[in-house]
């Protein structure tokens, strides 16, 4: 029954990632002016390059993309390249741009990994000592905190980070090198912008937890409250689960303001130069790996349920035996 | 013999209040309250009386907003705390009292239990947590315990979880529960007041067959006349957070001597009276037929199989059933919420199941529809006046005007007058309520009216009240009723014929109500059984 | 006791959404600097009586260019937020409302389709292919912001629908309209508003972070987050030129924030069980 399950979500992702492929395929045919010329480079960019050349390359740029051919079977071709890990050649470097990018993720999958960590064991404890003194001082001074802490940009406290770290006390080395020392500042910054968030979300779940019958059942039964509150955060927690798998996207895909700012070599910095210097094709190669790897993360949220909830692995089995009839 | 058994349990003076906005609204007035060693004592009392503040009192688990005035608390170990203390401070050492010895069944079983945790985890940790058994003991504890509760593959159960079981086993498991810690007195806030019939008497069976095995002693709070009569040795009623009456069951039941119990009393046989108003109805045409009707959401777990039912003109046709029969489905069929997947509902001959759009707001003239919980039923932001005209709005019947002096009539109709009219359902009470939802269906003036559970949920002298009203508007209307209940005394009291349901399907057609004991089917004489004992025989 | 002090956080909030809003409409009286025009004599000033919050590298007046960019920015986010409420819950309602039916089927589809498009890459994508400007920007916020709001909605709707009020209208013979209208979107429209607030607050900080990236307003429009860019090269320097955007920044996200969390308290009051 649950293979069936998880082959469903499969199929779904599979038929999402599709349609996400048709956007972004659609997006690049609606941008304003010829394709050939956003894939090459304005004819101005492009110096030393004579009008004739260029157009000869263009012409052969048009042949190969097939961009001559109907939109449906130039999108199957695309397709079918992306299939093969085929994301196209950097205008900039004329590397392949799936090669670009796999040297710079794994620098943002650490960045992403440590703000995750950040995020989640300070939200979590802070959502959960809220929520048990809901009312009283600490809570409220946790609730301001998180507020302001939400209300601040990420590029602000980057900004007075460096400045209070690299500037004023030197303790963090300016460069552009992806090193564990380098890591702890923009993972700080990083976490601690999202933090309030899910410590606001830990301490409403946590609050509808401990509303429930089975606390005050389990507190009739005479448990310690220590044993207590931790059933009641862990089925607080159950349904963060997606939340967290959203933030981690996000930061995958966010992390732009917090690699340029830091200047830290990872993905998101590569994309937003790359913007800078209308490098379409890795535009389109990192749109194509940040769609991707979302779906991945909501298809590991869903199989990831159905391994810690029991409710939805038995949702269908009654349990029948065992049960004498009326007496 | 209880005078000479020892006090194992004492309340004194408890006073309770809730804050609320800026007044506090006291529940209970300086309660005495003592029980002995070994019997079981039923706190009887409307909702709002305050009987279930006391049972969270006593264990300490009463709300922020509830606040402790003064009252004291003695146990048999010579455990003695004062409850006004408990206001956060945490001095109370609670967890040497809960469990091992104030042990708290709750209404709702399932939402006791913990959802993503099995019945055996729930054992092992109340187990372990009190140091009664080493890990590898827990397992034939608790095994022992669910046989000696009347389950016979308890090792299946305890890898199940809660949602899994039924709300009888539920409870049933929530109670070996609590007695695996081996407490001395068992406080059960409404155990059965959930559950159907047949559950109900088998839980209550078990408290009492478990009282007597281990000589518990019981605090069983009620509001159910016929459960304190069946189970309690002693009986308190409580009033408006005062006691009013105390004394043996036999007592209480044969010679009231509190007003309160007497009109409660006369309330309950009201209700359960059989009905005088067959007979006089001569046979008429046939109005409304359900053919063969069949409902699933999931195919493999069909509500409605094959349910056949007629309706005659001006006829009153009880539905029986347990939860869970598919009675409400049928009855959300009946009145166009649900599309069958087969089978026809006639309404004078003409197909109305399943309509869509226009021809379904056609149909709402005719047939009406009053749910079990009046309250939710309304929109809490509105007035009874406009509550009333709302389906003569949404079918544009008569212009602002005749609607308002429609309302206005019905809902003097329902006893509904003056400037109450002009108040919103927070500020009515829970019969007011139903009484408006009445007016709300009538107003369109419908041949069938379904009444789902319509009083299953009131207290017994709103129940009575609400019966009466509708039987007089029965008779000055003319419509036909069908009443959805599990409540065989109810409908026995009601209705010319009942129909009992079980499993998605009627065994036979309807009967007269008189004649229903006569019924050969088995699941109907089960249920007349587990009625029947509630109301004469003692368990 | 509670009451007043659950509200602490949605007055003062509005007290200081007030606050900011008279101060950005009335920029012209309060700076009467002109925030683009240019003064090569005073350039990189540090705040006095003349210019409070200082002035940039090209000596404009920073306090004028902040109160003028607020403009800018409180309006394009709360354009850009009222685009994806209207379409958000429209959607929401009706997929709630025919749930299970093909419609719902195809919005959902398109819900999971736009989720897998992280807000931060489909607004550079589109800067990239169709010029950076905060029009273009505005338009990616509308094309995925409205996910939000219609998922909401949706799961209010059909939360809504197994009630009792709901069946009740149906029995009394609403029609569909009067159903969405009168039983459904009161329903969904307080917690879908409540969230409208605190997104309006999260809008604010993603509009400034692009265009801080510089892929939002382009200079010389006075904007929070490009002045912030714009000042990025000098902040090192002279980390005055960031104080005023940000602090209006911080202020009104701020704002909306509180005002969120005072009306979601407001919403559902709970009650904490002693432990």
């Amino acid at each position: 029954m649950i293979v069936a399950v998880l082959l469903r979500k499969l199929m779904e992702a599979l038929l999402t990632l599709i349609c996400a492929t048709v956007i972004l395929f659609m997006l690049i045919r609606l941008a304003p002016g010829d394709p050939a010329v956003l894939l090459l480079g304005q004819p101005s960019e492009v110096a030393a390059m004579h009008t004739e050349v260029y157009e000869q390359k263009a012409a052969e740029l048009r042949e190969q993309w097939g961009l001559d051919q109907p939109m449906a079977i130039q999108y199957v071709s695309w397709l079918g390249r992306l299939v093969q890990l085929d994301l196209g050649t950097s205008l900039h470097t004329g590397r392949a741009v799936s090669a670009e990018l796999a040297e710079r993720l794994p620098a943002t999958l650490q960045l992403t990994a440590a703000a995750l960590a950040v995020q989640l064991l300070l939200g979590f404890w802070l959502g959960i000592v809220s929520a048990l003194k809901a009312g009283t001082f600490s809570d409220q001074l946790i609730r301001l905190a998180c507020v302001t802490l939400a209300s601040t940009p990420a590029f602000v406290t980057g900004l007075c980070a460096l400045l209070l770290f690299a500037v004023t006390l030197g303790a963090y080395e300016i460069s552009s090198e992806a090193s564990w020392s380098r890591l702890w500042l923009p993972a700080l910054t990083m976490g601690l912008a999202s933090m309030p968030q899910f410590a606001r979300m830990v301490r409403a779940n946590m609050l509808a937890e401990l509303g429930q019958t089975y606390v005050l059942a389990a507190l009739s039964r005479g448990l310690a409250r220590r044993r207590v509150i931790g059933q009641a955060s862990r089925n607080a927690l159950l349904p963060l689960v997606t939340v967290t798998a959203l933030s981690a996207a996000t930061f995958a895909s966010g992390a732009v303001v917090i690699e340029s700012l830091f200047a830290w070599p990872g993905i998101g910095k590569y994309a937003l130069d790359s913007i800078l210097r209308k490098d379409y094709p890795v535009i389109q190669g990192y749109a194509f790996v940040m769609v991707t790897l979302v779906i991945l993360i909501h298809l590991c949220v869903d199989v990831l349920y159905a391994y810690i909830d029991p409710r939805l692995q038995r949702k269908r089995r009654q349990v029948t035996r065992g049960v004498n009839e009326h007496a | 013999m209880h005078a000479a058994s020892e006090a194992i349990l004492i309340v004194e003076q408890l006073q309770v209040s809730y804050r609320s906005k800026e007044q506090a609204r006291p529940i209970l007035h300086g309660l005495n309250l003592t029980l002995h060693q070994g019997e079981t004592v039923c706190l009887l009392g409307e909702s709002g009386s305050g009987k279930s503040t006391l049972a969270k009192a006593i264990t300490g688990l009463l709300p922020p907003s509830a606040q402790v005035g003064s009252g004291s608390l003695a146990l048999a170990g010579g455990i003695a705390v004062d409850l006004a203390d408990d206001n956060g401070s945490g001095s109370i050492p609670w967890q040497r009292i809960r469990g091992t010895e104030l042990a708290l069944l709750f209404q709702d079983a399932r939402q006791a239990l913990n959802p993503v945790m099995t019945i055996g985890q729930h054992f092992k940790e109340t187990l372990l947590d009190h140091r009664k058994a080493k890990p590898d003991e827990v397992e034939s504890i608790s095994c022992r315990l669910l046989r000696k509760l009347g389950f016979t593959d308890p090792l299946v159960l305890l890898s199940s979880y809660p949602f899994q079981l039924s709300g009888g086993m539920c409870q049933r498991i929530c109670l070996a529960i609590a007695l695996c810690l081996e407490p001395k007195v068992l406080i059960a806030d409404e155990p059965t007041s959930a559950l159907d019939t047949v559950s109900q008497r088998e839980v209550l069976s078990l408290i009492r067959a478990m009282q007597l095995d281990l000589g518990l002693t019981v605090l069983l709070i009620t509001h159910d006349l016929a459960v304190a009569r069946a189970v309690s040795d002693r009986v308190i009623v409580l009033d408006q957070g005062r006691l009013v009456e105390q004394g043996s069951v036999q007592r209480v039941f044969s010679q009231p001597k509190a007003l309160f119990t007497r009109q409660l009393l006369a309330y309950r046989s009201q209700v359960s009276a059989p009905a005088k108003l067959r007979s006089t109805r001569k046979s008429s045409a046939c109005l409304l037929e359900v053919r063969r009707l069949h409902k699933s959401y999931d195919a493999n777990q069909p509500i409605v199989r094959d349910a056949s039912l007629t309706l005659d003109e001006q006829e009153i046709v009880g539905v029986l059933g347990q939860s869970g029969c598919g009675k409400s489905t049928l009855a959300r069929c009946i009145a166009g919420l649900e599309t069958p997947n087969a089978g026809s509902i006639l309404l004078r001959g003409t197909d109305i199941s399943g309509l869509q759009g226009k021809a379904r707001r056609e149909i709402c003239r005719r047939i009406q529809m009053v749910f079990q919980d009046a309250r939710a039923s309304l929109h809490p932001g509105r007035t009874a006046q406009q509550l009333v005209q709302e389906p003569l709005q949404y079918l544009r019947i008569g212009n602002k005007q005749e609607r308002i002096a429609l309302a206005s009539h019905y809902l003097q109709e329902v006893g509904i007058e003056g400037e109450a009219q002009y108040r919103k359902p927070p500020q009515l009470s829970t019969g007011q309520c139903q009484r408006i939802a009445i007016a709300r269906a009538l107003v369109l003036k419908p041949e069938v009216l379904i009444c789902d559970e319509a009083v299953s949920a009131l207290d017994v002298r709103i129940q009575a009240q609400i019966l009466k009203l509708l039987k007089r508007l029965h008779k000055q209307y003319r419509f036909s009723i069908l009443m959805i209940s599990h409540d065989v005394s109810v409908l026995r009291s009601f209705c010319h014929h009942i129909a009992v349901m079980s499993d998605g399907r009627f065994q036979e057609g309807k009967q007269a109500s008189v004649r229903l004991h006569e019924s050969s089917q088995p699941h109907t004489q089960l249920l007349l059984r587990c009625a029947g004992d509630l109301e004469e025989v003692r368990i | 006791m509670h009451s007043t002090r659950r509200s602490v956080s949605l007055i003062a909030g509005t007290v200081l959404l007030g606050l900011l809003a008279v101060l950005i409409a009335g920029a012209h009286w309060i700076s009467p600097y002109d925030p683009v025009q240019q003064h090569a004599a005073e350039r990189l000033e540090k705040p006095s009586a003349q210019h409070p919050f200082g002035t940039d590298r090209f000596g404009r007046d920073l306090l004028a260019r902040t109160l003028h960019g607020g403009q800018i920015t409180l309006l394009s986010a709360m354009a850009a937020l009222s685009g994806a409420l209207a379409i958000g819950l429209a959607v929401g309602l009706a997929a709630g409302m025919f749930h299970n039916s093909l419609l719902d089927r195809l919005f959902m589809r398109m819900i999971d389709v736009l989720l897998a498009f992280p807000f931060m890459v489909l607004a550079m994508v589109v800067a990239a292919l169709f010029g950076t400007s905060l029009f273009h920007l505005l338009l990616a916020v509308i094309a995925v912001g409205w996910v939000t709001f219609a998922r909401l909605a949706r799961s209010v709707v059909l939360q809504a629908r197994n009630e009792t009020s709901f069946a009740a209208a149906r029995v009394l013979g609403a029609s569909n309209r009067t159903l969405i209208l009168r039983e459904l979107a009161p329903k969904a429209l307080s917690p879908v508003l409540i969230l409208a607030t605190f997104e309006l607050g999260s809008l604010i900080l993603s509009i400034a972070a692009l265009s801080f990236l510089g892929l939002g307003a382009q200079p010389p429009t006075p904007e929070w987050g490009s002045m912030l860019a714009d000042g990025r090269e000098y902040v090192l320097q002279s980390p005055h030129i960031m104080f005023g955007p940000a602090l209006f920044i911080m202020l009104s996200v701020l704002a909306f924030n509180l005002i969120g969390e005072g009306l979601r308290d407001r919403l559902d009051p709970y009650e904490k069980p002693q432990l």
